[in-house]
């Protein structure tokens, strides 16, 4: 009787909850729910090992666990008259995972390489400018590039300065460098549109007018980074077939990438902004009481689910017009212009609707303003290319789960 | 946080008795093991196992990797795979704790979802119905594996995106099927089309792409 007894104790399944790597843990020993009722004498051993004590007073397994591992620790116990025998117990310590994430560096002799981090600064007529990217840990756990990429050029002479986001899509294998051109050819695009003075036909527009043309030249742009891209493409497959293997998708697929862009200029009326979106990348103006969300939006019902620029689709899409892709707004006057990617706003502002309310963007400036878990801080009157510094450091912030590419473009 | 939900459908018909559930269960824990030495794993992963032969259990409900907790998969001596009913039950489960992006909430990595197999479906009626239901959730990928000789591939193919088919369902192979698993895993969480299926990575030499 007793003998069939110890072996059912013995034998029966008892699950402890896991416990972390530096997370206080704490179980509670319930003799009774586990069906040990007439247990008369127990000692717990192989819980030192591993940081953890035995709480005879709370009946708790607790402490800081210090040795991730599948462990097996001793309950000793005896029944009344007989002697002592000895319950395995698995517990499940998990390793810490920051500990788990490694810092490998990209392959700076790709065809397609690039920097991992990127930094810069600029005046940008009576503005300035600070942006920063940054590779993502995902990336820099398995030694991949950074997919986002930012581009902008100032137009001195003319009054114009513009600013270009991109995220290229974690999925596609040549993402990144789509993400490159999509930034650098809208570079392009406007330095020759500036040199034959196209803008002018915006800029001598009655006022009702201004919307429409702008919106027909920004297409203009858009049209002309699409195709530099997919030139790339054709080039890049026509000269490495063996890389572009995939039977059902098309060679502009491994380059998916979103972009965002904006450009403007200060009349005596205010400035004159000029915006487009494809993807999940914002940009947000910022006002003393009030927020502004210049672009649409494209978020799927899951995570990571968007459009891209490099989807033909999205030029005749009947769902989403491509008209409803450009904004052109005039504003007295701003605080701040933000263009960011996802990895920014997934870890600040949780989902896209946050990103229009006036609440969460006064936490995001005072995050900005060193209210933060590193004491990061941005001081917007210090000399350019020390905010700049600060920017690139404040980025790095550290948000479980978040684990993508981050760019964040401030124009203040 | 954006979590990545994986449902393992895992066929534990009579005649997985013996040795293949032992595999099984070795090849598992090993995966499990592997994927907790993964940081994006353990921030992002949430599986959920549900057995089938005839019945259907649901033996790990939808957990988050550092909390995954399994004892042993069992399986009976004899009796039929009703994978049908299977199909039935993960398609209610995915509808009820899969998060979509709304205004308040973040949206849930799309989910993948694999089915082990050794036989064929007993129930093919309820199989053959649930086939456009499962299909219409929108799984980043479903991948359904045929192991021994008894289990014909051209049912998994008329469900899944990807079929593979291991000759044996013995403890190396099992073990290589679910390494391969994990690393179709660690290509789960990233930005994609709305609709494109994710790209596999390549599979080891004792398994064999049929679609």
């Amino acid at each position: 009787m007793k003998k069939s007894r110890i072996n059912d104790i013995i034998a029966a399944h008892i699950s402890i909850p896991n416990g972390s790597v530096n997370k206080p843990y704490q179980a509670v020993v319930d003799f009774e729910k586990w069906n040990m009722g007439d247990v008369i004498f127990s000692e717990w051993k192989g819980l030192a090992d591993i940081g953890l004590t035995y709480n005879s007073e709370r009946k708790t397994i607790e402490g800081n666990p210090t040795v991730s591992g599948d462990h097996k620790i001793q309950l000793h116990f005896c029944l009344e008259g007989e002697p002592i025998h000895v319950k395995i117990l698995n517990l499940i310590i998990n390793p810490d995972p920051r500990s788990l994430w490694k810092d490998l560096p990209s392959d700076v002799n790709d065809p397609y390489a690039k920097p991992d981090d990127a930094t810069a600064y600029a005046l940008m007529g009576d503005r300035k400018l600070v942006v920063s990217s940054k590779r993502g840990r995902s990336h820099k756990n398995a030694g991949t590039f950074r997919d986002d990429d930012f581009a902008f050029y100032n137009f001195d002479e003319k009054g114009w300065s513009l600013i270009a986001v991109a995220d290229g899509a974690g999925s596609s294998a040549f993402s990144r460098k789509g993400a490159e051109i999509a930034c650098n050819a809208t570079i392009e695009y406007f330095k020759q549109y500036f040199a034959e003075n196209k803008e002018k036909e915006i800029e001598d527009a009655a006022p009702d007018a201004i919307t429409a043309i702008a919106k027909k030249h920004m297409y203009q742009a858009v049209k002309y980074v699409y195709g530099q891209i997919k030139e790339e493409a054709e080039q890049h497959a026509a000269a490495n077939p063996a890389l572009f293997n995939h039977k059902n998708k098309t060679v502009l697929e491994y380059y998916h990438t979103t972009l965002i862009f904006a450009l403007l200029k200060r009349f005596d009326f205010g400035y004159l902004m000029m915006t487009f979106g494809v993807g999940d990348c914002p940009i947000v103006l910022l006002k003393e009481d009030e927020v502004k969300l210049l672009n649409r939006l494209d978020v799927g019902e899951f995570g990571g689910g968007t459009r891209f620029l490099t989807q033909a689709a999205i030029f005749h899409s009947k769902e989403i017009p491509m008209e409803s892709r450009f904004n052109v707004s005039i504003e007295q006057d701003f605080s701040y212009l933000f263009l960011m990617t996802d990895g920014i706003y997934d870890p600040k502002f949780e989902v896209e609707n946050n990103l229009q309310h006036l609440a969460h963007w006064k936490d995001f400036m005072e995050d900005l303003h060193g209210n933060n878990e590193a004491k990061a801080e941005v001081d917007f009157s210090q000399p350019l290319n020390e905010v700049a510094q600060s920017l690139s450091g404040w980025m790095d912030f550290w948000s479980p789960g978040n684990h993508d590419d981050r760019t964040l473009a401030i124009i203040y | 946080m954006r979590r990545l939900p994986v449902y393992l459908l895992l066929d534990t018909s009579g005649s997985m008795n013996g040795e293949p559930i032992q595999a099984l269960n070795n090849a598992l824990s090993g995966m499990i093991a592997n994927l907790r030495s993964d940081p994006l794993a353990m921030e992002t992963l949430w599986i959920s196992i549900i057995t089938f032969d005839k019945e259907v259990k649901e033996v790990l409900p939808l957990t988050d990797l550092p909390s995954y907790n399994l004892r042993e998969i069992t399986c009976p001596k004899s009796g039929p795979t009703h994978t049908g009913q299977a199909l039935e039950f993960v398609y209610g489960k995915v509808k009820q704790e899969i998060r979509k992006g709304t205004d308040t909430q973040k949206g849930d990595w799309r989910p993948l979802l694999f089915i082990f197999t050794d036989g064929n479906p007993n129930d093919l009626y309820l199989y053959q119905e649930m086939i456009p239901q499962v299909k219409s959730l929108n799984f980043a990928s479903i991948v359904g594996c045929a192991a021994g000789r008894l289990s014909n591939d051209e049912f998994l193919k008329e469900l899944c995106d990807v079929v593979v088919h291991l000759d044996v369902a013995d403890s190396t192979t099992l073990k290589s099927f679910f390494k391969w698993v994990s690393e179709t895993i660690e290509h789960g969480n990233k930005s994609m089309g709305t609709t494109d299926t994710i790209d596999l990575p390549p599979p080891p030499d004792e398994i064999h792409f049929v679609i």
